[in-house]
């Protein structure tokens, strides 16, 4: 058997190669699909607890009270990057709650218990004002009511708190019901491409 | 002495002394006109809001100050310009170590003094602009904890420097080789006399008697203090500025009028002493 190739040789190869790509490239349009294309997220630009501008106005809680599972799909997330790690945060502490004698206000925003605060980097033991503090958030506790998003908005905070739908926990119902009760429209289904 | 809002100068729009998208930072001069930054331009306006003149600068304007020469500083990311009266570019002052973003300035006939809300440091120059020290380097936090982005100070007539550390609540005061001299201030959301929120004052300017006049974010506020951290007066509150207001830099004249800019309005409101308790004028005695 002779080892140089024909031209119908080549022409066979190629066209073996060309129907594999094509497959390769229907089989991972198929696994998109079976995975679903689409989810639901919360737009922060338009929900009203992280919409700049609204300000004065109370807390959504609908994305906790409406979720069809017990403990609702969504979570408030710390974007790190962007957190102030301030020593009075206004997520964590209710600021208008009296001064205790430490100084510090003496009730937390969280109705959950959700938000841990504690020193972070070397910290001075004297005087609790001179450290960073970490605020992280315990998504087992979190049921995504809004509080500390309102309350770390711009300009009290910084923003870096948002709400997030956790894709692993929600049902992905075609007819949410966050979505149907929420009133800026924010939570909405999206292409996940 | 008790202060009332007498007018509103500039504002949002597109006429000659107003501005369409930013206003960050406001100074003034012997004369008591007003220079302010935004739009990346730099303007001047008479007491009463007449405009003088108006110029482009290199980078957007985060601080501006007044020179004995009556030359023109701006303090902008990466560098400092320094314009003639008239408006010409004399100098740029490049330092991308040193100068991330300048945010406040203070010049004397010897020394410069820059905020640099990068490092968080104020940086002491002699007048040939060489290093001489570092202001707050030594904080515990690594330097001033300004959540909000901003550094502010402001030069006592004694040579003190006077520095808003918004997330520790307190105004402090340094020598200028760093020494600390002290501080007020602590959190309170309800006594007036604290500072409210996460981070509060964001900025601070002097009267002529050295009283202590600061801005506040969320809700915007003007308070003044005396040299002894004493609240003097609330001066106005969120019924003045706009409530999504922060960063809001300020100036006193040397009459004590004082100048705030309102960073959503985009205005600068000038708030004027009220006649002394006493004092005589054509309206007649002050009760």
């Amino acid at each position: 058997m002779s080892d140089r190739y024909t031209r119908r040789d080549v022409l066979e190869i190629s066209a073996r190669g060309v129907a594999l790509v094509g497959l390769g490239g229907l089989g991972s349009l198929l696994a998109v699909k079976a995975h679903g294309d689409d989810a639901w997220w919360i737009d922060p630009g338009k929900c009203v607890n992280s919409r700049l501008g609204a300000l004065g106005v109370e807390a959504c809680q609908s994305c906790a009270t409406e979720c069809v599972l017990p403990l609702s799909a969504v979570r408030a997330v710390n974007d790190f990057a962007s957190c102030g790690r301030c020593y009075i945060c206004p997520a964590y502490f209710d600021i208008h709650s009296a001064v205790g004698p430490d100084g510090l206000p003496s009730k937390t925003l969280c109705p959950r218990d959700a938000i841990k605060r504690e020193p972070i980097g070397w910290i001075d033991p004297d005087d609790p004002a001179n450290n960073y503090y970490e605020y992280t958030i315990d998504e087992s506790l979190c049921n995504g009511c809004g509080l500390c998003v309102m309350g770390c908005k711009e300009p009290a905070g910084l923003g870096s708190i948002k709400l997030e739908v956790r894709h692993d926990v929600c049902l992905a119902c075609n007819r949410c019901s966050i979505s149907t009760a929420c009133p800026e429209d924010a939570y909405e289904r999206l292409p996940t491409t | 002495m008790s202060y009332r809002l007498d007018r509103k100068l500039a504002g949002r729009g597109t006429g000659e002394s107003q501005f369409r998208a930013e206003l960050r930072a406001v100074a003034c001069d012997g004369e008591r006109q007003w220079y302010l930054a935004g739009d990346q331009e730099l303007e001047v306006l008479t007491s009463d809001g007449r405009l003088v003149n108006r110029w482009a600068t290199g980078r957007p304007g985060w601080s501006v100050a007044i020179d004995e020469r009556q030359r023109i500083w701006v303090g902008e990311p990466g560098q400092i310009e320094i314009f003639s009266a008239q408006g010409q570019l004399e100098d740029t002052w490049r330092s991308t170590e040193l100068f991330r973003l300048v945010t406040a300035l203070a010049v004397t006939p010897e020394e410069v003094f820059v905020a640099d809300a990068g490092s968080r440091w104020i940086h002491r120059f002699d007048s040939d602009r060489r290093l001489l020290n570092h202001i707050g380097d030594k904080h515990r936090k690594g330097g001033f904890h300004i959540p909000s982005g901003v550094l502010d100070f402001a030069l006592d007539r004694d040579a003190t420097l006077v520095v808003a550390n918004p997330g520790m609540h307190r105004v402090e005061r340094y020598d200028p080789d760093g020494t600390s001299r002290g501080h007020f201030g602590r959190f309170g959301q309800q006594d007036p006399a604290a500072f409210p929120g996460c981070c509060n004052p964001t900025n601070l300017a002097l009267g002529p008697e050295g009283e202590i006049v600061v801005t506040e974010k969320a809700g915007p506020r003007l308070k003044i203090y005396d040299r002894d951290g004493v609240l003097s007066e609330v001066v106005a509150d969120s019924a003045t500025f706009d409530v999504a207001c922060k960063n809001m830099d300020l100036a006193v004249d040397r009459d004590g009028s004082i100048g705030v800019i309102d960073t959503i309005a985009l205005d600068l409101a000038v708030f004027e002493p009220k006649m002394k308790p006493g004092a005589i004028s054509a309206e007649g005695v002050a009760p």
